[in-house]
């Protein structure tokens, strides 16, 4: 395969990862899939997707300014493929947006219900524009690939004439929401660390945008120079370094006396939080700017592509510490310091790739690369023309078409099965086992019957001298908070003690057949019948299950007595029994046959209930 | 204006307002999660009771007078009524959760486990109030201690300082009087225990006097970006008139030179005629 096969592979298989883990996000939500909780609400996505996309896709205007303002004609080159990166950014952005948001679908709300104090609000509305923006200015690329058809040479020749006003309303546009991403964290003041936050954050991230503007068209040219064996033009290539230099040393000037002229200086060497700073500014400015002003090694392309990618990275990390990282409730709590879950780093991943790969269909397909020569010094040879299924594609088109399904096919499906009950499991406290279930000196119990368990210190609580009776012998109708629930579950119907699924099932206790039924005996009622001695079986998981002189021998029928039976039972038996000899109890003669007794507080409630059961072969004494 | 008074003094921890405020606003029982270690609100659990040292503080939404979450909404889901309770309309909802990192008291939460998730906080039973069904929040209708009390804010600010002065046990200050523009829900304390939750953050970075370009602690929210959205039509208006301008002096420019070099031409020419001639 040759380079660009490799990378439409790659892709392709990025893109069924996340395709699969994206279906994930949708069905289970948020809390599930991604390590957001309600201490970092905003995360990767919000940081890379929204923030770090809509600059990166800063290009598209900065290029425009310099080609159709400026005048600087010879940019001519880059300007369609910086235009059409940026469109396909902020579709990025959108779509990465939509998996961010709780409710997706709600999204045309902010064209319905106005909010006009709220940047949000502005960010919105400024990309929606920009975005129908970019599309007109990005159309003649679609439209002139058909000049026989009359009416798309029209509309064509119409945005031509457009074009210069268009351009003005895009760069307008992308001023106001690039700076607004900045004053978004101005609402936060007592969360952003001070390194970070400044009045002038607006200021900040538009020059930052620029700076990450020059150094994106970089990184996307020389990356398609080299995936389609294109040679750069030097002249582009130098302007855009010598304009990043600029950029980069306003950025840098901005950014620390800002933080000179605040007093965060101090902050600067201390914590987790001048880390993150350092890193983010070896990458932004350190590593950039060395490069970029060597003699020598500015020229070498690769140099040029670790030096521009470098750049890159450190602004995304700018933007990604401000949405979420360098958060003082983030950075204090170490416990819950936030980090990308790995379904948010791979959406995030395939929401890339998508663009990426729609890119270079619009290089294949489209005149991306124009080859209007506008001077007679440019070099017009080293663009190759591209007609779609020639020599770029490695082999012919169809066998490509074939493996690039193929590999998203198989990307998809694989994840889409190891996917498995762990990863989207609920991040509640871990389900532990019963062991010491009754009397033992620490329970772990699950009060609420909702599967999840806390660690009861029963002695301790013995030790207090508090009664038995106060949590051993509360068990009124309806009352589903005891452990008797557990087994005698219905009413007035028989419960399942054992509950056969569950114990079988892999999503519980997991336990193979043969751990209980004989594994000789093969099929049939036989199988059925072969079950070892209950009281040894159980006794093996649950140490302390049965009571002393427990009834139970064999677990034939798995079946309980109802609620009511068994307390009844449990109450009247005994008390009865010990009525017999306790000459206490006999003094303060406890009249159980007497239901109002203990059925006193509720009467017609419970009568009320009672009516709309459905009674299965019981009397039912009413309360 | 309706307000709540909670005297942290008078607390006993019972718990009885967090059980109230479930069985009212009808919540789940909840499941343990990770995050609810800190301080125990949940999109399940509207308030709680926080422990610290032998003091218990109440926890819940402030109903600030100049809400963040207000003004941060894109889409204005979060709404203070003329009562003085923040609420929210979850039909408006996108769920983008700004509100959530906006508001300083970080007060609202998400229904992380449902994939129809909406944001939950205290609303002073605003609904119920409202309805008729009850004349006060659950919370401090049901508390033993009178530790919660709710009143007009005016009244209710008056007994605090009463209480304050009438004992010098407590503190003299009355936290949500000023803060973030002054909230709806307010606390006094015993000198022993400060409430230090809005400086909470700050104080943490170890230098509470500091304030690294932070805006003052009895601003709102909402004013803190005031001056960068008041400066959007100018930003907007400027950058198309600094772009047209710069066009139009390009364009100038290039056409003088363009002229001149056709002048040079046209003399060139005639010279070279004159040479020739």
């Amino acid at each position: 395969m040759d380079r660009i096969s490799k990378a439409k592979s790659v892709l392709w298989i990025i893109l069924g990862i996340a395709g699969a883990v994206g279906i994930t996000r949708f069905i289970f939500g948020l809390g599930v899939t991604t390590n957001l909780t309600d201490n970092t609400p905003w995360g990767f996505w919000i940081g890379f997707d929204v923030m770090g996309g809509v600059a990166l896709a800063a290009g598209g205007f900065v290029i425009a300014a310099i080609n159709y303002i400026f005048g600087n004609e010879r940019m001519h080159p880059i300007s369609r493929a910086a235009i059409l990166t940026a469109f396909l950014g902020y579709i990025a952005v959108a779509v990465g947006l939509l998996f961010d948001l709780g409710l997706p679908w709600n999204i045309w709300h902010m064209m319905v219900f106005w909010n006009p104090h709220s940047p949000l609000f502005e960010v919105g509305w400024c990309v929606m524009l920009y975005l129908s923006i970019l599309f007109l200015e990005f159309a003649p690329v679609i439209l002139e690939k058909w000049p026989e058809r009359k009416l798309l040479a029209k509309i064509h020749a119409m945005l031509e004439k457009v074009k210069i006003p268009i351009v003005i309303v895009g760069i307008m546009l992308s001023t106001l929401h690039q700076s607004s991403l900045g004053s978004l964290f101005l609402a936060m003041p007592f969360k952003l660390h001070p390194i970070w936050y400044t009045p002038i954050l607006p200021v900040i991230f538009f020059v930052s945008a620029i700076c990450l503007g020059l150094t994106m068209v970089m990184v996307e040219g020389l990356a398609t120079s080299y995936l389609y064996k294109k040679e750069e033009h030097p002249y582009v290539l130098n302007t855009l370094r010598k304009s990043a230099i600029v950029m980069l040393l306003i950025y840098a000037a901005l950014r620390f006396g800002d933080i000179f002229y605040r007093g965060a200086d101090k902050l600067l060497f201390t914590g987790t939080a001048s880390i993150l700073f350092w890193l983010e500014i070896s990458f932004t400015l350190i590593i950039p700017l060395i490069i970029f002003s060597t003699k020598g090694i500015n020229k070498k392309v690769s140099w040029m592509f670790v030096g521009a990618f470098s750049g890159v990275f450190g602004i995304v990390m700018n933007r990604l510490n401000v949405g979420g990282i360098a958060h003082v409730n983030n950075i204090a709590e170490s416990a819950t310091f936030y980090l990308p879950s790995f379904t948010e780093i791979t959406i995030s991943a395939g929401v890339v790739s998508g663009a990426v790969l729609i890119f270079f269909y619009f290089i294949e397909n489209f005149n991306v690369w124009e080859e209007k020569p506008v001077d007679g010094t440019l070099e017009v040879k080293s663009i190759p023309k591209f007609s779609s299924n020639k020599v770029y594609l490695g082999s012919t088109k169809v066998t490509n078409r074939i493996k690039f399904s193929f590999f998203f096919v198989i990307a998809f499906g694989v994840t889409f099965a190891s996917i498995s009950g762990s990863t989207i499991e609920n991040k509640g406290i871990e389900e532990v086992k019963v062991t010491k279930a009754r009397g033992g000196d620490t329970l772990i119990i699950d009060g609420n019957r909702d599967g999840f368990a806390v660690t009861f210190k029963h002695e301790f609580h013995k030790s207090k001298n508090i009664e038995c009776g106060s949590c051993h012998h509360m068990n009124k109708p309806g009352d589903k908070s005891t452990g008797c629930y557990e087994c005698h579950s219905g009413m007035y119907s028989e419960g399942d003690g054992f509950k056969h699924d569950w114990h079988s099932s892999s999503a519980g206790a997991g336990q193979s057949c043969f751990k209980c039924h004989d594994q000789n005996v093969s099929k049939g009622k036989g199988f059925i019948k072969s079950i070892k001695k209950a009281k040894d079986l159980c006794l093996e998981c649950h140490e302390d299950m049965f009571v002393k002189n427990s009834n139970i021998d064999k677990y034939e029928t798995f079946k309980t007595a109802s609620y009511a039976d068994a307390m009844h039972g449990l109450c009247v038996n005994c008390h009865e029994e010990t009525l017999k000899t306790d000459s206490t109890l006999k003094r303060l003669k406890p009249n159980l046959a007497n239901c109002s007794n203990c059925h006193k507080d509720d009467y017609e409630l419970k009568v009320k209930q009672m009516r709309g059961k459905k009674l299965m072969n019981k009397s039912v004494i009413l309360p | 204006m309706k307000a709540i008074l909670t005297d942290v003094t008078k607390c006993i921890g019972c718990a009885a307002c967090v059980t109230a405020c479930k069985e009212t606003n009808n919540l789940d029982k909840g499941k343990p999660r990770e995050w609810q270690k800190s301080d125990g609100l949940s999109s399940d659990n509207w308030t709680s009771v926080l422990r610290k040292n032998d003091t218990y503080i109440r926890k819940q939404c402030r109903h600030c007078l100049e809400p963040a979450c207000e003004s941060v909404c894109p889409v204005g889901a979060l709404h203070r009524t003329e009562s003085g309770a923040v609420v929210y309309d979850e039909d408006k909802c996108l769920g983008c959760r700004y509100c959530m990192m906006a508001c300083p008291y970080g007060i609202p939460r998400y229904e992380w486990d449902s994939p129809v998730p909406y944001i939950r906080k205290c609303i002073m039973c605003h609904d119920n109030i409202a309805a008729g069904i009850i004349d006060q929040p659950a919370c401090t209708n049901i508390c033993p201690t009178q530790a919660t009390i709710y009143g007009n804010r005016d009244d209710l600010i008056k007994e605090a300082k009463r209480r304050i002065k009438s004992d010098p046990k407590y503190l003299d200050h009355i936290y949500g009087e000023t803060e973030v523009g002054g909230t709806n829900v307010i606390y006094i304390t015993s000198k022993d225990e400060k409430l230090d939750f809005l400086t909470y953050y700050t104080n943490r970075l170890g230098d509470p006097e500091k304030k690294y370009g932070y805006p003052d602690i009895t601003q709102s929210i909402p004013e803190t970006t005031k001056i960068a959205m008041k400066s959007v039509p100018p930003a907007f208006l400027g950058m198309g008139a600094i772009m047209t301008g710069a066009y139009w002096i390009v364009q100038r420019r290039m056409k003088i030179e363009k002229a001149n070099k056709d002048a040079n031409k046209v003399n060139n020419d005639k010279n070279n005629e004159v040479g020739n001639g």
